[in-house]
């Protein structure tokens, strides 16, 4: 068999695997099935800057946590929107807010970028906690009505029921990721791996170094407002803790290189283990992040390409030892 | 005198006494950048833990001088074991890896604070000696306060007279300047970087304990203070401990006539005060890096 049919074997199984879920699972596991959804795009759009990049954010929560809030608000507010306008709304305010900061954050890399995201990140966080008036700061905004899906004439899904919704997130989510992938396999894509390691000679080749990465943080500040918008109307509560505190932008950090900040797929793997992790142990203790935190550490010391590095190199070693084995054959 | 001039001057020391400990924090922060290059992202952290270890040392000795000396060094020690056997190991890595695992420690030790003193707030009361208001020229002011600006200064002073006075403090200088060029020289940088993070680790211990009493222990305390400090750092210039200094009184000055004239911007306050310095001037007010 091709490797390209046996890709797509696995593709099409993973796919019917993820249709046929939500008719074996309770409600409460439909609803940790779509948040791991939402982590694992949440932390592709983070490996797009880091991977792929090059760029380090401690504030990627901010355009997570603009999109939570547009959505949040518009649907406070403006009776009768349709859903997909409401997570297009998510969209387009994590792209806003993308190209705010991106004449400032475009110019730097490095320990500088880390800088300055961690510190408008911050400042987006207390001005939303201070000003109550339009978040409700700590307590945040909640119980608002979640419009259903509509094609008008065709149909009418009600998206109160889990596995609608389910549907219709992972619908979203994954065509998110989709994008994220087909966005690496462009050009533009390995222009962006050139700046990641080389800037000054892509530079020299005639492509704008700092107009090329305000496109690839626009691109991921859109697809993480879209993700926080499918976060907003999962957990019908939007506050400035869940999604624009300092640890709402440490989690897909962790997630991305648990799982591999070298490979495309690695944050989705990482999100996954920590999802199955945290699982485990709030079985048996209370110290969830503790752990999470000690896995990181151990992660950041031993293994920088987090687990897809830990599968290459074993790969690596015993493709290796079986060439070696081939050549001495050969020579006996 | 007039109660406008008396809320002023009461303003400016509250300022005064905020920027001081503001400086004990960024100046360990300011120097571990210079030396690795990177935002020690857990440096508030230590603050925070000093804070702890001195309610426990308290509750043990009773006494809050001992207290004083003794959790702000069991916070150095702590720094120089995460410097020895976490930082090292990854620095010829580069400086992703290196606040990758700064902001791991940084979870650890909020996690372990958690576990071991739980997430309440923990009083610590002012010592007796200290406690009450002190007259100065007809304006009642605490006195606690007084000496953690008397404390500050003190530590300073004596800080300044090594740093730029003896050998070690040449070394010192040179290492954030320079620390290749130095390990080229002969000097054993290693041991000079574990020994900077130790006493930059030891300083955040200081303004911890320091402002316990005042702020009451618990593990939220140092977020503003770490972010405070991270603002004095970018805005005074990447290293430079000079810069640091000015931006932090300036800050703290900030902070004190913002809370009293626009209490709800106040916080918002600095950061503004940084994107607006950072546009004019992107590598601080005395820095020479980006």
């Amino acid at each position: 068999m091709s490797t390209r049919i046996k890709r797509g074997l696995a593709w099409g199984g993973a796919l019917i695997f993820l249709i046929l879920l939500p008719q074996m699972l309770a409600i409460n596991h439909i609803n940790t099935v779509v948040q791991f959804a939402i982590d694992a795009a949440f932390a592709v759009s983070l490996n797009l800057l880091l991977g792929y990049g090059g760029l380090l954010s401690f504030g990627h929560a901010m355009f997570f946590g603009v999109g939570a809030y547009a959505t949040a608000l518009s649907l406070t507010h403006i009776p009768g929107l349709p859903l997909l306008m409401v997570v297009g709304l998510g969209g387009l305010a994590g792209a806003l807010l993308a190209l705010a900061f991106s004449p400032l954050l475009a110019r730097v890399s490095g320990t500088a970028f880390a800088m300055l995201t961690l510190a408008f990140g911050q400042l987006l966080y207390v001005f939303c906690l201070k000003y109550r008036e339009i978040t409700r700061g700590e307590d945040g905004i909640g119980g608002y009505p979640i419009p259903p899906f509509r094609i008008p004439g065709v149909l009418t899904v009600d998206m109160a029921v889990p596995q609608h919704f389910y549907y219709f997130a992972m619908t979203i989510l994954f065509l998110s990721i989709g994008a994220m992938w087909f966005f690496t396999k462009t050009p533009f894509g390995s222009v962006l791996v050139g700046i990641r390691d080389n800037p000054r000679r892509i530079d020299y080749l005639g492509f704008k170094v700092p107009h090329t990465k305000a496109a690839l943080l626009i691109f991921s500040g859109a697809v993480a407002g879209l993700v926080g918008s499918i976060y907003a109307l999962l957990h019908n509560l939007v506050s400035v803790d869940g999604v624009l505190s300092i640890f709402a932008s440490f989690n897909p950090i962790v997630m991305a290189y648990v799982g591999g900040l070298g490979s495309f797929f690695g944050p989705i793997l990482g999100s996954g283990l920590i999802h199955g992790l945290n699982e485990i142990t709030s079985r048996y203790v209370r110290y969830v992040d503790l752990i999470n935190g000690l896995v990181f550490i151990g992660m950041v010391l031993f293994a920088p390409g987090g687990v897809v590095g830990i599968y290459r190199a074993a790969r690596e070693k015993w493709l290796q030892r079986k060439l070696s084995r081939g050549k001495g054959e050969k020579i006996l | 005198m007039s109660p406008t001039i008396v809320m002023y001057i009461t303003q400016a020391l509250h300022g005064l006494a905020y920027g001081m400990l503001l400086f004990l924090v960024s100046s360990g922060l300011t120097l571990i950048f210079g030396m690795m290059g990177i935002l020690n992202l857990a440096h508030a952290s230590f603050f925070m833990l000093s804070a702890y270890f001195s309610y426990s040392f308290l509750q043990v000795t009773g006494s809050f001088w001992l207290t004083l000396l003794l959790a702000p060094v069991a916070a150095g020690i702590f720094g120089v074991l995460v410097e020895r056997f976490l930082l090292r190991k990854v620095h010829a890595r580069g400086h992703i890896a290196e606040l990758l695992l700064t902001v791991g420690i940084m979870l650890v030790i909020l996690e372990l604070v958690k576990i071991f003193w739980g997430t309440e707030s923990q009083i610590i009361p002012i010592p007796p000696a200290l406690n009450g208001l002190i007259n100065l020229f007809g304006l009642e002011y605490p006195l606690y306060r007084l000496f953690i600006i008397a404390l500050s200064v003190a530590i300073l002073g004596f800080m300044a007279l090594i740093l730029f006075c003896t050998r070690l403090g040449k070394i010192v200088r040179a290492a954030v300047s320079d620390a290749e060029m130095l390990d080229a020289l002969g000097v054993n940088t290693s041991l000079v970087f574990m020994l900077v993070f130790g006493i930059g680790t030891w300083l955040a211990g200081v303004a911890g304990v320091a402002v316990a009493p005042i702020l009451t222990v618990f593990p939220g305390m140092a977020d503003q203070m770490g972010m405070d400090a991270f603002v004095v750092v970018v805005v005074g210039g990447l290293g430079s401990l000079t810069g640091a200094f000015m931006v932090s009184l300036m800050l703290g000055e900030l902070n004190a006539f913002g809370i009293q004239f626009i209490p709800k911007l106040a916080p918002v306050l600095m950061f503004a005060f940084m994107a607006i310095f950072l546009c004019f001037k992107p590598t601080g007010l005395l820095g020479e890096r980006e």
